[in-house]
């Protein structure tokens, strides 16, 4: 499924009463919210330029997904509105790319920059043109246009850092950086910008994950503390709410992992350690859940969970 | 699901329908209770007052020929005073009436008047007691077919009668796509498919392009007045014509009992030419000669020949139209991978011929022409019921004709061209064109010419309450939608302040929803409402006991979330569920009750789960 890490889901929408799978809600979620900005091609899951042949074909396929009928007597909520306008797209993307006229048209319209420039010069190369071509690339794409076009992304991006717009900096300097990869400013501007970029995708994945707890839903509550302690790996609290979430539902594997990278991220952070020795505890491993225990009072003396199962774990010893 | 609910599709034809449904995943016709596979779509009152419908309305319509109802679908969704229902009303033996708006038409019938639907509904109503006594249960679910080239008035009008029958329509398809459906269900193909259609009363000729089980119509045409009824005027013209000049211009025309006679033996010459050569017509008596004179009698020989000589235009029509909308589809005959002839009327070898040497390839004899459309309705009505996991279909159908408005001058612009795969919708911004101006007037149109008046009126829609400002300022966005069934609705909004703006319906062709719901009120059947009420007493139980659970889970689910700064809106949310139940219950309407218990008992389920201990982020475990 066509879903890119960076999406960021409505945890209201993954949880609505309708009849449809969170793999289901998600493909309609993502597909709709990039009607506005997908081409046709990508509508329909195509590379650009694919054949009518393709546009077709790959059109029948789609709108098994898509189209409301598909769905017979089941509740979809607020998912049928999404089902009809992403239906509606791909039948206007069909019906420019299925027609070999509008088709080509729409292909040396929407041509990736690179395959733009081929197309460009091997035109030229048949022409025999070769010093034109030369000539005529060096006027389209000058140096002197070159150095004003990273300046002015790179003050952008400065601008959009100060308002917080992180991501939108981060494309502004990872642009300025495609145009000239040697420039040092841009690059330590690009990472610090995906460093806040990170955070807040991870913050905003870390509110979601305690909505789907406040809902009940702990393996999407699980989930996303996994995906936020993947966008944000400095940080301790993620994987140990997803430990706990995991530990909840009784995935106790995955508890440990996540443990284990809570400890790994931050030794000396009492909560991690907690929660490891309580993933321990679960799964047998008495020793190790009191030596973890142990620390984790030790760091932390206020971890009132910490002492109440160390407390068990003493008295099982002795039973 | 232990027992599948039953449902029907119904092929609703000018001069014959057809009922059937899937049973174990094979799509089958359902008889009449008198084993009959047509029923004729004929309604009549007789001389002591019952209602006839079918076999024994067309039985007796010699006899009683103003008070027989045939073709109603000539006259389905049509307008008073519309060239077309003109047409119609010089060749019909019964009485037409303008409706109380002078909008739509009716028809008198046993000296009450009826609208269209409402005879049509009669039909259906016949065809809904065939399928119950078939299932020994009641029957409510339908998909209904109309010729895919019906517009707008004609789809809402048949879904009416859907309606009034007591059916609950599932969709309106077209009877091409059906047919396609019917004949491609089950079968692995990846072809286009041409469907050339001609039945009683309308020529519809469709273009597929069926692949991985999705039936996509590519284009559509047709003529909603050409059909076999057609065929059989022109001999019966002929025979009335013959008549006069042996006869010292004796007019049969001016006797009805004559006409139906002459319909009914002109018919069934033609459908003998199908396989004879010649056919012979004997109509003994058929009129007064004068005072003291011997009644005249009819006898006549008509060869297949004559019959292709009197009927050459009209397939040469049909033969044009096919070759439009294949160019409208974008393809060659050549690249037909099959031609599926539906319709009684291409039985006639002469139709076959002409097909075949058009498309240069022998049509498809796959499909039984006349049970083939209600069989892909059913298959339809099946796939909108329950999923198909082995058998899936999908049916994306296009609108037939351009939908637009009409503007300065007197021309037509379109919004929604045709051939555009629905659902679909599309929006068009209008200004205000004098100052202070509050409202303004559109005109729906659909069909094909420049000039408005040569299109059909969907019907006048007055927009007001538009904010007062100076010309020009205020933008009004006008949103039109096609939904699946071919129904046209409109919206709008002010798209500065993105205030939605009324729309009030001034014209149409169809019955008024009040209207509607009266008839709907009369059509109640005194048993149903009896075997209702045990159903109302035992929802209504069910219905407050979910409510009593519900109130008393409320304490504990606002523990629950007492620590949580979520779920706020879902015990608002219950509230008004609860609310709404309660009001459901003390209008006593089944329909919405049984729409509240689906809620009240997730509401249940949701509260069951979260009173059920479930922990919160500081909570113990």
């Amino acid at each position: 499924m066509p879903v890119d890490q960076g999406f960021i889901f409505n945890p209201a929408d993954l949880s609505e009463d309708v009849d449809l799978d969170v793999e289901r809600r998600r493909e309609i979620l993502f597909t709709h919210a990039h009607l506005a900005d997908w081409t046709h091609w990508q509508v329909l899951g195509l590379p650009w330029n694919a054949t009518a042949e393709q546009a077709r074909e790959a059109y029948r396929e789609k709108v098994k997904i898509f189209h409301p009928d598909r769905y017979p007597a089941k509740r979809l909520g607020s998912f049928r509105a999404r089902l009809e306008q992403v239906f509606r797209r791909l039948t206007e993307a069909r019906d420019v790319l299925a027609n070999e006229t509008s088709r080509a048209a729409y292909a040396s319209r929407t041509a990736p920059p690179d395959e733009f420039a081929r197309a460009e010069a091997r035109r030229l190369d048949d022409e025999g043109r070769t010093r034109e071509r030369r000539a005529r690339l060096a006027r389209t794409n000058p140096i002197v246009a070159r150095i004003g076009r990273v300046n002015e992304l790179l003050q952008r991006g400065k601008q959009r850092m100060a308002d917080g717009q992180f991501s939108q900096a981060l494309n502004d300097f990872s642009t300025a950086l495609a145009i000239d990869p040697a420039l040092a400013e841009a690059k330590a501007l690009a990472q610090e910008a995906r460093k806040r970029t990170s955070a807040d995708k991870a913050k905003e994945l870390w509110d979601n994950a305690h909505a789907a707890e406040a809902v009940n839903n702990l393996e999407l509550a699980q989930e996303m503390a996994a995906a936020a302690a993947e966008a944000d790996p400095t940080s301790p609290r993620y994987p140990i709410f997803a430990a706990r979430m995991a530990l909840k539902r009784g995935a106790l594997e995955t508890a440990r992992s996540q443990a284990e990278a809570a400890v790994r991220i931050a030794p000396g952070h009492g909560p991690a350690h907690e929660v490891l020795g309580e993933t321990l505890a679960e799964q047998g491993d008495k020793g190790g859940a009191k030596r973890e225990l142990e620390r984790a009072l030790e760091l932390d003396p206020g971890l009132e969970r910490a002492r109440e199962r160390l407390k068990r774990l003493r008295w099982s010893f002795l039973g | 699901m232990s027992e599948i609910e039953p449902f029907v599709g119904i092929d609703l034809g000018t001069t014959n329908s057809v009922v059937g449904t899937v049973i174990d995943g094979v799509p089958r016709v359902i008889a009449s209770r008198t084993g009959q596979i047509l029923t004729p779509s004929v309604v009549a009152v007789s001389k002591n007052g019952k209602r006839l419908v079918g076999n024994i309305a067309k039985r007796q319509a010699i006899t009683n020929a103003e008070n027989t109802v045939f073709a109603a679908k000539r006259l389905i969704g049509r307008r008073w005073g519309s060239k077309e229902m003109e047409d119609a009303r010089k060749v019909l033996p019964y009485q037409l009436v303008p409706g109380p708006e002078g909008h739509d038409v009716r028809v008198v019938l046993g000296g009450r008047t009826f609208a269209i639907p409402e005879v049509s509904a009669m039909v259906l109503a016949e065809l809904k007691a065939d399928a119950e006594a078939f299932f020994g249960r009641r029957v409510a679910k339908a998909v209904i077919t109309v010729p895919a080239y019906f517009n707008d008035g004609q789809r809402q009008a048949t879904k009416d009668a859907g309606r009034i029958a007591g059916f609950e329509v599932l969709r309106i398809i077209n009877e091409p796509t059906s047919a396609a459906l019917a004949y491609g269900f089950g079968k692995q193909m990846e072809k286009k498919v041409v469907v050339f259609d001609l039945g009683g009363g309308t020529f519809d000729i469709s273009v597929l392009d069926i692949g991985k089980s999705v039936y996509d119509v590519v284009a559509v045409g047709g003529d909603t007045y050409l059909g076999g009824e057609d065929f059989d005027r022109r001999i019966m013209d002929w025979l009335t014509f013959s008549f006069a000049k042996e006869n010292q211009g004796i007019d049969l025309r001016q006797d009805t009992m004559a006409l139906q006679r002459l319909r009914d033996a002109s018919e069934k010459a033609k459908i003998e030419l199908s396989s004879a050569q010649s056919a012979a017509i004997h109509l003994p008596f058929l009129a007064a000669a004068g005072e003291g004179k011997a009644a005249l009698h009819l006898a006549k020989q008509l060869t297949r020949e004559k019959l292709e000589e009197l009927t050459k235009d009209l397939v040469d029509r049909c033969i044009q139209v096919t070759e439009r909308t294949l160019r409208d589809a974008g393809i060659r005959p050549a690249q037909v991978g099959e031609v599926l002839l539906v319709g009684g009327m291409t039985r006639m070898p002469r139709v076959q011929q002409a097909v075949k040497q058009f498309f240069a390839r022998e049509p498809s004899r796959g499909v039984h022409p006349e049970e083939v459309v209600a069989l892909g309705a059913a298959i339809q009505a099946h796939a909108l019921l329950y999923p198909q996991k082995d058998r899936e279909v999908l049916l994306l159908d296009v609108t037939p004709q351009n939908l637009g408005i009409m503007v300065v001058g007197g021309y037509f612009a379109t919004i929604i061209p045709k051939n555009t795969t629905v659902p679909t919708s599309q929006t068009h911004v209008f200004t205000t064109v004098q100052d202070q101006q509050t409202s303004v007037r559109i005109a729906v149109l659909q069909g094909e010419s420049e000039k408005a008046i040569e299109n059909e009126l969907l019907g006048e829609f007055i927009l007001d309450g538009i904010r007062p400002a100076k010309r020009g300022e205020v933008e009004i966005e006008i949103a039109f939608d096609i939904s699946a069934d071919g129904i046209v609705g409109v919206s709008a909004r002010d798209v500065d302040t993105g205030q939605r703006q009324s729309i009030t319906v001034t014209a149409t062709s169809g019955l008024t929803e009040n209207e509607l719901r009266r008839i709907l009120d009369e059509n109640l059947d005194e048993l149903l409402e009896r075997k209702q009420s045990g159903e109302l007493e035992r929802l209504r139980e069910r219905s407050l006991a979910m409510i009593k659970e519900i109130e008393s889970l409320v304490p504990q689910v606002q523990e629950a979330f007492s620590r949580s700064r979520f779920g706020k809106d879902a015990l608002q949310k219950a509230e008004s569920v609860v609310a709404r139940a309660r009001a459901a219950i003390a209008s006593q309407d089944l329909q919405q009750i049984t729409a509240m218990e689906e809620q009240l008992d997730r509401t249940v389920q949701l509260f069951k789960g979260l009173a059920g201990g479930a922990p919160f982020p500081g909570g113990e475990a």
